[in-house]
């Protein structure tokens, strides 16, 4: 149900204006505007509700209706800097609507461990990244984990290494699916632990909303039940229930304005009609992804910032990592149904931390899903040495579709200052403005995390009796779903973007959080840290402009 | 999302999902008209016969395990022709019927490809597999195949019949065998 909401007049000055309304901008608005503070919220897409979500493979995943890719279809890709730009195939991939892609997230909800804020003390450096500590800990940011798990919804349980935690999950566990069985008996097998997998999914009805549907459409598309915890269905409603919070959708920030004294005095958009306005607040808050926040800060050039806006240390766009993946694929005797359920109910954390024994850094989780919608799986689905047409083909599909999962490695990736997401001037979107530019190669140690824990999942693909395994080949990263690091904290100024409150460090009422705040890539599921740190954010906010600090 | 969605294959996805009886009797009625008369807008009859041949070679039927042909695919790619989406494949896909036509003629079929019998079409496409216009043709075979019935394929739930999919909007636990079992 859509709330009716708030509107600000033109004239009228708001407190804050945020870019975004996705898994940060939606707990920044609620946290705000519940604590009394008048909030304007600019989403560039539409407001879409659940009962318009759709399972239709084709929309949703080729032609990536609910994505940016649908709307501004130019992005280009190279290795280097050194390279000639290229179209690319995917690309850097969002949603845009409100909720973001929160809407169209898998809704794994793992939380980082005390170790992925001081990696860089405890293995020391690495050579050619800006690998580096965090200038918070786990136990700073652990209360608001905690709200995550209430306020948003997690369910799940305890597991062995789980950092700890002040409550409990607020829902019990998903039920398990044929995957996560197979998983767990691998693991007994092989002494390893499988535990519940984390879900952001409501397992029962939950602060209004329906329990999950088990319709197997997580991945990709919006839950037409709103069980999957979207700030769709959770943040949104309640800042706007607020009276002091609008949406502002289909409304597009092209710049962060600024004044002579070097601060932020609002927002210049087009509205859904293609006319540019202006949105002015005491603060700006920008929440709008780490491509989207990066090209924003990139494109808000002044006089007083040639750079782009709190770019001083020249970081803004640097550092973009989008955690590596790799799997195994395996059949089994009877069916396992993988196209019901959530995307996964087990997870494997023993190789989590990066151990220097192994020869590389990296480490990650495991899980066991199947992300093969039918058109997909028999696009591609099968293995290489299996017909691609033909009675064999045909009868393949027939007995491997329902009885097929795969285990699939979370990793890690590296700050590299090379890997980039800039602004290429010689592709521009439907405003005109300028495209993506991604630059990027992986680390040397992203690729053996990727080969080593790629002989872990066969490892436990046999021990889990599979009748067949098969590796699709393991790929470097041309693009992602997780938009990581472009706006990276830290204490220092000159090697940072934003303070450990996710203030810039060049501009006093400008504060960015979403996951460009990132200073490592964690494990493969940044939304859970990415909400924990905009409920600390929205805390610390609230404290700076109640003492007139913003 | 919808907007795409032509009157006539929504009633087929309600027949394929278990509409109402009065909706059944109309699809019946028009699915019927349908298999005599339904034109084609964007492809040629030449291409419409091409077309059938070659989905029927990706994804021939046998008793107990229905095919791209009982799926409709060519139906959705007469539609997908026409969605700019597929703006890029078509032209590639066009030429490749063409060729297909062109090989089964140097072969002595006057009518084309799909005048041939099987184990010529499967010689032609053996030699072809390796072509762009076959992945782009064979992907739209499956899309059509496996598709939402609403894009005009997958008539009948006939693409979660071959991968033996219990199709519903919602689930209950157990899935699969083995948490029902272990």
């Amino acid at each position: 149900m859509r709330i009716s909401e708030r509107t600000y007049g033109e004239r009228d000055e708001v407190d804050f204006v945020i870019v975004g309304s996705g898994a940060a901008g939606g707990v920044l608005a609620k946290e705000l505007s519940t604590a009394g503070f008048d909030v304007v919220v600019m989403e560039q897409g539409p407001w879409e509700q659940p009962a318009q979500f759709t399972h239709d493979e084709l929309v949703v995943e080729r032609e990536l209706a609910m994505l940016n890719r649908a709307f501004e279809p130019h992005q280009t890709f190279r290795r280097s800097a050194s390279e000639p730009t290229a179209p690319v195939g995917r690309g850097i991939l969002y949603r845009r609507g409100v909720g973001g892609s929160s809407v169209h997230f898998a809704a794994n909800y793992w939380r980082f461990r005390p170790s992925d804020f001081k990696e860089r003390s405890l293995l020391g450096p690495i050579s050619g990244t800006g690998f580096a500590d965090w200038p918070i800990t786990y136990e700073e940011l652990e209360p608001y984990y905690a709200k995550v798990d209430w306020e948003v919804g997690v369910s799940g349980a305890p597991g062995v290494g789980d950092p700890p935690r002040s409550r409990p999950y607020p829902m019990p566990p998903l039920p398990n699916k044929s995957s996560g069985v197979l998983l767990e008996h691998a693991a007994t097998k092989l002494g390893l632990h499988a535990q519940v997998a984390p879900m952001a999914i409501a397992s029962r009805v939950y602060d209004g909303r329906s329990a999950c549907g088990a319709c197997g459409h997580c991945a990709y598309y919006g839950c037409e039940f709103g069980a999957k915890s979207s700030s769709l269905v959770t943040m949104i409603p309640k800042a706007v229930a607020t009276g002091r919070c609008e949406v502002r959708t289909d409304a597009t920030v092209f710049r962060v304005e600024t004044n002579a004294r070097g601060r932020a005095t609002g927002v210049a958009y087009w509205d859904k009609d293609g006319r540019e306005r202006r949105r002015s607040a005491r603060a700006v808050i920008l929440a709008a992804n780490g491509a989207e926040t990066a090209r924003l800060l990139l494109l808000s050039t002044s006089p007083q910032f040639p750079h782009g806006l709190a770019n001083s240390s020249g970081n803004v766009g640097r550092y973009i990592m989008f955690n590596g993946f790799a799997f195994t694929n395996g059949r089994f005797e009877h069916p396992l149904n993988e196209y019901k359920g959530p995307v996964a109910t087990r997870v494997v954390m023993d190789f989590y931390e990066s151990d220097p024994r192994r020869g590389f850094y990296g480490g990650g989780g495991i899980d066991a899903r199947f992300p093969y919608g039918p058109i997909a799986f028999a696009v591609n689905g099968l293995p290489e040495d299996i017909p691609t047409w033909g009675v064999d083909y045909a009868r393949s599909l027939r007995d491997y579709y329902t009885h097929t999962m795969r285990l699939m490695s979370h990793l890690t990736s590296l700050p590299v200052a090379t890997n980039t997401v800039t602004v290429d001037p010689d592709h521009r979107d439907r405003w005109g403005r300028p495209g993506f530019c991604l630059t990027y190669t992986d680390y040397p140690d992203d690729m053996q995390a990727k080969r080593w824990f790629q002989q872990r999942t066969q490892d436990m693909m046999e021990a889990a009796g599979a009748t067949r395994v098969w590796n699709p080949p393991v790929q470097p990263v041309d693009g992602g779903v997780h938009l990581l690091g472009t706006a990276r904290m830290g204490n220092d100024p000159r090697t940072s973007v934003v303070d450990r409150y996710h203030r810039a460090h060049d501009v006093p009422n400008l504060f960015i959080c979403d996951g460009s705040s990132f200073v490592t890539s964690g494990r493969g599921q940044p939304t859970m840290t990415i909400q924990a740190l905009a409920f600390r954010a929205a805390e610390h906010i609230t404290r700076f402009a109640r003492l007139h600090e913003v | 999302m919808t907007t795409r969605r032509a009157f006539l294959a929504d009633l087929t996805w309600a027949a394929a999902t278990g509409g109402a009886a009065v909706q059944l009797g109309l699809v019946s009625m028009l699915a019927g008209c349908e298999r005599r008369i339904e034109p084609f807008a964007r492809l040629s009859p030449a291409e419409a016969r091409t077309m059938r041949a070659f989905a029927a070679q990706i994804l021939p039927s046998e008793p107990g395990l229905p095919g791209a042909e009982d799926a409709g695919a060519v139906f959705f790619v007469d539609r997908a022709f026409g969605d700019p989406f597929f703006a890029d494949t078509v032209p590639i896909v066009r030429a490749g019927l063409a060729e297909l036509d062109a090989r089964a003629r140097g072969a002595g079929a006057r009518d084309g490809f799909a005048s041939l019998g099987d184990a010529e079409q499967q010689k032609i496409m053996r030699l072809v597999e390796n072509e762009p216009y076959f992945a782009a043709a064979r992907t739209l075979v499956l899309i059509g195949t496996f598709g939402d019935p609403s894009h005009g394929g997958n008539r009948g739930g006939v693409g979660m019949r071959i991968m033996r999919m219990d199709h519903r909007p919602s689930y209950t636990a157990p899935y699969g065998w083995y948490d029902a079992h272990i």
